[in-house]
């Protein structure tokens, strides 16, 4: 793994701005690693053995993500809306999961660790670089169940939803009265009102225009003969 | 894992913490020991303390007595130069200066070891000096019983650095004065710096090699610096041509001297104009004309933290600020009162 200071500076690049998030984000997942005895997170003997849980959508989580490398698309990345600042390390290999937690008190312990700074968030993120991870985080080994569906690889299993016929993947339908429904069907969703709409420029694709041209030549050529 | 049980049960089992008597003006101790086993006669005298009931503890395999948590952060708080022995009074355990010296208390960790639930630290004033055999702090856990982690958090915090608390001894410094001003240096003054400078250097055990005189001349303030260093002197106090008066030549001839930090003036009063500088290894203490007037000064702050090893600079000046007015008592009973303990 790169050094804290080199991965401070690009999490921050990535995430837009160096913020005390980045800080805590990036020592969290330098610690979650070295539990459960991932050195090198994004190297590809490494890769496919992490998963990630982040339990709140805040600045730390993107720095998290940033270091370790987990991709919500590889579903290595999961993210469970507690709103809470703590995230769990998982080594799918050696079955360890650490869950670490940043404490409370450090917000607190700021102006003591670094009393020179005055403005609040450039002193925590300078405290928060020279706090211990004793004082930083709190870590409990833990056990995650985790489905099979839940897991990297391809699509476990697919099936349609009985009232709107929406594919659905891994499992994640709902079954009720012996009928298979997508989640919105069965339970409602975050949308509501939902509307199918057409839209100006409906036909554009991001192919190149001189392809364009030549598949609307092709298509005349084609309809003269 | 705590249980409570009738007075009337407790006959044949072993208590599970002091229990502390107070007659006022009369004793203030533990009437009864932890571990010690309630017999018959006990009920009357546990009954006039107040106690109805008593508990009876059932340790889980995560779970740990006050006794041993105090241990276990004595063992984690002290530093070098700190001692402590197992054995805890009513949960507590004190911790005391193994040698004579100058109390360093790591603020920040106390801090966040004190935020810890469990458990708790108090000390004296970071900075104080101490006598050996002097308690300079005590801690104890908050509970009678509680889970093994926190504890172990806690000590983990106070373990990282060495220590929470430590006693630095004080070098036995070979000083150097330099008066300066042309005044005394002509004898139509007399000093009344050195005999001063002199009993403090002597109170913190240092040997005072030489007292020279200097004009207002950087040349020969600087060779004067010079002569010391060379003579074996490992600091140096300059008094006077310490203000703003472009004629105060004194921290010319400190730089002249080959000084390669320099810090001008210190958030304490009486002591503003106060200089540290360092040639080498030897620190060069500038002493503003306040000394001469006021029993307590910024140097008697800053002078013990030099003599046990500190390197003092511009955050150290700086952070005098807080706690660093001084009330100018009719009678001065410093060290005990507020000056200089904000930092
Ligand atoms: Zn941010
Ligand atoms: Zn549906």
């Amino acid at each position: 793994m790169q050094d804290f200071d080199t991965l401070l500076k690009k999490s921050a690049d990535a995430h837009g701005h160096l913020c005390p998030g980045q800080v805590v984000g990036v020592r969290m997942a330098m610690l979650g690693c070295r539990l459960i005895g991932l050195d090198e997170p994004t190297r590809i003997d490494q890769i496919k053995k992490l998963i990630v849980i982040i339990e709140m959508d805040r600045c730390t989580g993107d720095a998290v993500a940033f270091v370790t490398g987990v991709k919500l698309g590889r579903r290595s990345l999961k993210f469970i809306d507690y709103g809470i600042m703590a995230a769990t390390f998982i080594n799918l290999e050696t079955q360890t999961a650490f869950r670490v937690i940043s404490t409370e008190e450090a917000r607190d312990l700021a102006p003591v660790y670094a009393p020179e700074i005055p403005e609040k968030y450039p002193r925590q993120i300078e405290a928060y670089k020279r706090m211990p991870d004793s004082v930083l985080f709190r870590v409990q080994k833990v056990r995650v169940d985790m489905s099979e569906y839940d897991l990297p690889g391809p699509t476990r299993k697919k099936v349609s939803c009985s009232r709107c016929g929406q594919v659905v993947r891994d499992n994640r339908e709902v079954v009720q009265n012996d009928f298979i429904l997508c989640k919105p069907c069965a339970q409602g969703a975050y949308f509501r009102e939902a509307k199918e709409i057409i839209w100006p420029d409906m036909n554009w694709t991001p192919a190149q225009e001189e392809d364009q041209m030549f598949v609307g030549k092709a298509l005349r050529h084609e309809s003269g003969k | 894992m705590i249980k409570t049980i009738d007075l009337k049960d407790a006959v044949g089992t072993k208590l599970a913490h002091d229990i502390t008597e107070i007659r006022p003006g009369e004793f203030k101790g533990a009437a009864f020991h932890k571990g010690h086993t309630v017999c018959n006669e006990d009920l009357c005298h546990l009954q006039k303390l107040g106690k109805n009931h008593l508990y009876l503890i059932d340790l889980e395999a995560d779970e740990i007595h006050e006794n041993e948590a105090a241990a276990i952060m004595a063992k984690a708080l002290a530093g070098r130069g700190v001692v402590w022995k197992n054995e805890p009074r009513e949960g507590k355990i004190g911790l005391k200066a193994d040698t004579d010296g100058l109390l360093a208390v790591n603020v920040a960790a106390l801090a966040a070891f004190n935020m810890i639930d469990e458990v708790m630290c108090a000390t004296m004033h970071n900075h104080t000096r101490v006598k050996a055999g002097e308690l300079v702090a005590a801690t104890r856990a908050i509970p009678l019983v509680m889970k093994r982690a926190p504890i172990e958090r806690a000590a983990a915090i106070a373990a990282q650095n060495g220590g929470v608390i430590s006693v630095h001894p004080l070098r036995q410094g070979k000083a150097g004065l330099i008066i300066t001003g042309d005044e005394v240096c002509h004898g139509l003054i007399q000093d009344r710096f050195a005999p001063i400078l002199n009993r403090k250097l002597i109170d913190l055990g240092c040997e005072v090699d030489r007292v020279s005189f200097a004009p207002d001349d950087a040349e020969i303030i600087r060779r004067a610096i010079c002569s010391h260093i060379e003579r074996g002197c490992d600091l140096v106090l300059l008094s006077g041509g310490m203000s703003v008066d472009p004629d105060d030549v004194t921290r010319k001839g400190i730089r002249l001297a080959g000084a390669d930090e320099v810090h001008y003036g210190a958030a304490a009063l009486p002591g503003a104009m106060f200089l540290v500088a360092y040639i080498g290894q030897v620190p060069l203490i500038g002493v503003p004309a306040c000394g001469l007037h006021h029993r307590t000064t910024v140097l008697d702050l800053v002078l013990p933290r030099i003599l046990a090893g500190e390197k003092i600079g511009k955050k150290e000046l700086a952070f005098l600020g807080h706690g660093g007015l001084c009330q100018d008592c009719p009678e001065c009973t410093y060290p005990h009162c507020a000056f200089g303990k904000g930092s």
